[in-house]
């Protein structure tokens, strides 16, 4: 017996099935989909089919189209009738060129149905009482959100109200639910304690680069394939940007893409197969892939723990030492009254090479001949004085380092001194993990501890007794914070405190008075009012007094941009929520609009005025009201840095539907000359995001040992490893969808801790 | 339920769609497997500790390797239930795989099923399990007989829909 059901056969869309088209709602990646659905009881023929593609011959390898037992699923429809539904890999794609994941190819399975997989999705508006939670119906559920949190405003300030949301796309977001939470808690509540998806704060995980006049998403796939060299730092990209290393990366490692290079490349200017550079203390799949491609232009780099940005420097300072930089372009292009404090603090000009190098050397544990190596292969002019072509891309092994602004700086720092971005095959900045879709109304914390920061942290304030409502969006922080297990206990007891208030004389039923005893108990005990927006029943739900059904993806339509080329497309809806399901945004503007019809009742205009312009009537509008953040985008192509990454001004979804897999990439500008939307396929080729252009230079901290919480554990016998969380190419975040899918949950039952004996030796 | 030839089916196909159906939508029912033919593949008695056997099934453009593996495999089948078949087109897109350790592992894109599991995909790209060959013995002789797949073949719209 098969450890779970298999098919042998799989129906075939007839030529006038539906035919969409999505983006993966998985990785930073973001591959194209074509999606077909069709009334299970029709079917086309195995030579006449919506896929185009005669089925009666036995498929050939690598033909580009793959149509497996994972990529189809039955649904049912608001109309009560069952449909096939099938998520077939685009061909036509330059993303993934008909290629996908173990990810993305499981996308149909995850499409809500009745008795699949994923039927324990949630349905309807719940509320917690005394025995657990029971439905009510959304009208109720708005009413008591909107009363409880106007009241908490009101009462307590806005700063009573905390939320924890996406600020990203992929996963069933984008713009559109972006643009609504933004104008809710942003421009509406008015909170200061804000917090996003994966950390405590509202901040970025980059000002390290974004500071410097460099946004982290700036290079195209296409030089993934032209770069001479390309550097995967903390960057695991064959496991968790799957198709950017099998499509791009692992062909020209190969040898597939000289052609192109020679096309691409200068005249006269050396074209051959790629070089890799992977800095990881790890040995990862990354690393053992390649090596088996290529060993001998494989280097693959294990740095000390945390000790990346000393690296950085000490390959930046071989290449000042060689004079591989184009010195006109630093003088021409970067800030050189910045670049003395870079000289001096990061290239430490003053002390002699080997001593710098001595130095790295016992801080990182990296043997000094790799770091010669590193630079040759990322900076030394190639044969005939042409400049080497880099692509530097870092991730989770760089941004959540310790002392991250300072990691980020120096790498992007590395890239910029050689040249390497704004060229054809090089650029700097993130694999991603999810991909993107922000449009907001500005946030309180503009930037860095350098510029205004740190935000506030919402995690402490809510462990340390503050705030009333903690909302959460689309995210599990049981599961995710840091400092989990602590999190959980102090929200839980606050959570409790605030139902056995309620439950004292039985929980009210109905909605004003459900409300009345909240704000009581908000006044009488220290207790926190949980909302949860998800799409299933999650840790962190269990304990919320709300919970509210989203839709996901495909069950509304979403715009997003990926991370490798700013591609955006669209993701359209192709199915219905489950039971009472909606989409966030519409969700937000519904207790939005409550919210301001009370202040109105009030004779509050000023508030009233908070939470107007939430009157959306679809996704597009939506998706069009959040464009006039941006401002006007009439700039000449040598002005593309004044855009901000996402900008989309005049991009419409019905554009997106007619461009479908080929997208538009951000920021979008209207051609001053021609008046026609053009997009942008490499960023900083003329100038930098800053206010005159200039790269602004930054001089690094000196390594200053571990901080005592970490320094704690080294040399301590009583802890021989180090324990962290990890990643693996099956399954997606909290795999919310994936432990419910047996071709995941058999391979992964739970998701993956690393537990790594410590390098004594080598601790600095 | 009358054994067909995988010809006669194909040549009777109006009549057997509903029956096909039937079996597409209740895969352990019986009516799934008169569908597939019986083939002679090897012998127990003679098969070797890991040294695979290649074969096709259900057809000629469906290559498939036999193995004994020298532990217990999910729906393995002899004295020690350690010898599995397999499809080797590699689910994600179609490259050949090949046995290595317990595994097959496809080199385009670095794919790797466990055969001791049920094809379970543990390694690389492919979303979908590798297809498991239906395997009975005869007791007397050792002989083996493919005579079923739990699974799609990779580039088939159904595993015996192939012209």
């Amino acid at each position: 017996m098969a450890l779970f059901k298999r098919k042998d056969e799989l129906p075939i869309p007839p030529n006038d099935a539906e035919k969409y088209t999505t983006v993966c709602q998985y990785c930073s990646a973001g591959y194209g989909y074509n999606v077909y659905v069709w009334p299970e009881d029709k079917s086309g023929s195995a030579t006449s089919n919506a896929f185009g593609v005669d089925l009666s011959k036995q498929g050939k390898l690598m033909s580009g189209f793959t149509y497996t037992e994972t990529m189809h699923n039955v649904m049912t429809r608001k109309d009560g009738k069952k449909y096939n539904l099938a998520i077939i890999p685009a061909r036509e794609s330059r993303i993934n060129k008909g290629d996908y994941s173990i990810r993305g190819g499981t996308n149909a399975l995850t499409a809500y149905n009745p008795d699949g997989y994923t039927k324990k999705r949630l349905k309807d508006p719940l509320i917690r009482r005394e025995n657990g939670f029971v439905p009510i119906s959304w009208d109720d559920a708005i009413e008591i959100i909107a009363t409880i949190t106007k009241s908490s405003i009101d009462k307590y300030g806005a700063d009573s109200v905390t939320m924890k949301f996406y600020d990203h796309g992929s996963s069933g977001l984008g713009f559109e639910d972006n643009w609504a939470a933004g104008k809710f808690f942003l421009s509406g509540v008015k909170t200061n304690y804000l917090s996003i998806h994966n950390r405590p704060a509202y901040n970025s995980e980059t000002w390290g680069t974004r500071e410097r006049g460099m946004h982290e998403l700036n290079y195209d796939v296409d030089d993934a394939r032209l770069a001479d060299t390309v550097v995967l730092w903390g960057a695991n990209a064959y496991e968790s940007a799957t198709i950017l290393y099998t499509e791009q990366i692992m062909p020209n490692l190969q040898g597939g893409s000289v052609e192109e290079k020679k096309k691409a490349f200068e005249s006269g200017e050396p074209a051959a197969e790629g070089f890799l550079v992977v800095i990881d203390p790890r040995k990862n799949a990354t690393v053992t892939v390649s090596q088996d491609i290529a060993a001998d232009r494989v280097l693959h780099i294990r740095p000390n723990l945390g000790t990346d940005w000393i690296l950085a420097n000490a390959i930046a300072r071989i290449i000042w030492e060689n004079q591989w930089y184009d010195k006109e372009f630093l003088q021409k292009r970067t800030d050189m009254k910045t670049f003395e404090e870079y000289r001096q603090k990061s290239l430490q000009a003053g002390k002699p090479l080997a001593s710098v190098l001595a130095d790295a050397e016992r801080i990182t544990g990296v043997p000094k001949a790799q770091m010669q190596q590193a630079a040759e292969w990322m900076a030394k002019p190639k044969e005939g004085g042409f400049k080497r072509r880099t692509l530097t891309i870092f991730e989770k092994g760089i941004i959540w380092n310790m002392k991250n602004y300072d990691q980020v700086a120096a790498i992007a720092q590395l890239n910029v001194l050689g040249h390497n971005v704004g060229r054809v095959g090089t650029g700097c900045g993130r694999l991603g993990g999810h991909q993107e879709g922000y449009v907001r109304p500005p946030a309180p914390t503009p930037g860095s501890i350098y510029a205004g920061g740190p935000p506030k942290n919402v995690d402490k304030y809510l462990t340390g007794g503050g705030g009333k409502i903690y909302w959460v969006g689309a995210t599990d922080p049981y599961l995710s914070t840091p400092n989990s297990q602590f999190f959980r206990k102090s929200v839980k007891k606050r959570a409790d405190a605030l139902l056995d208030y309620l439950d004292n004389g039985g929980v009210p039923t109905e909605a004003k008075a459900y409300a009345a005893k909240v704000l009581e108990a908000f006044e009488k005990t220290g207790g926190l009012f949980m909302i949860v927006q998800d799409m299933y029943m999650t840790h962190t739900a269990a304990d919320a007094m709300m919970i509210l059904p989203a839709a996901g993806w495909g069950e509304a339509v979403d715009t997003s941009i990926n991370c490798h080329s700013r591609l955006l497309r669209i993701y359209d809806k192709f199915m219905d929520a489950p039971g009472e399901a909606l989409p966030d945004w519409q969700v937000l503007a519904r207790i939005g609009n409550r919210i301001r019809a009370l202040y109105e009742a009030d004779g509050n205009k000023e508030m009233a005025e908070r939470f107007g312009g939430m009157g959306w009537k679809s996704d597009a509008e939506v998706f069009d009201d959040g464009s006039k953040e941006f401002g006007d985008n009439k700039v000449a192509e040598t002005d593309e840095a004044k855009l901000s990454p996402e900008y989309y001004v005049g991009v419409t979804h019905d554009m997106l539907r007619k461009l479908g897999n080929e997208g538009i990439q951000t920021p979008v500008r209207r051609d001053p000359a021609t008046g026609r939307l053009v997009g942008t396929k490499r960023r900083y080729t003329h100038s930098f995001a800053s206010k005159d252009g200039l790269f602004k230079w930054y001089g690094t901290d000196p390594w200053s040992g571990y901080p005592a919480e970490v320094a704690k554990y080294q040399n301590n016998a009583t802890y021989p490893f180090w324990f962290t969380t990890g990643r693996s190419q099956h399954v997606w975040q909290t795999m919310y969808h994936d432990r419910r899918i047996p071709e995941k949950y058999f391979t992964l039952p739970l998701p993956y801790g690393k537990s790594i004996r410590k390098m004594q030796e080598n601790w600095a | 339920m009358k054994h067909l030839s995988r010809r006669k089916f194909l040549q009777s196909s109006t009549a057997t769609a509903l029956l096909f159906m039937a079996g597409c939508k209740n895969p352990n029912q019986k009516g799934e497997k008169v569908s597939y033919p019986s083939v002679k593949i090897g012998n127990s008695k003679t098969l070797k500790l890991n040294e695979p056997v290649t074969f096709n099934f259900p057809d000629a453009e469906s290559p498939c390797v036999l193995v004994k593996t020298g532990g217990e495999a999910v729906d393995g089948i002899g004295s020690r239930k350690d010898i599995v078949a397999f499809s080797t087109l590699c689910t994600h897109m179609g490259c050949p795989t090949t046995y290595s350790k317990k595994r097959l592992v496809c080199r385009c894109h670095y794919s790797m099923f466990d055969v001791s599991r049920n094809g379970q995909s543990y390694q690389g790209l492919a979303s979908q399990w590798i297809p498991q060959i239906v395997l009975r013995e005869d007791p007397a002789t050792g002989d083996i007989f493919a005579e079923g797949v739990q699974g799609l073949i990779y580039g088939r719209i159904g595993n015996l829909k192939v012209s």
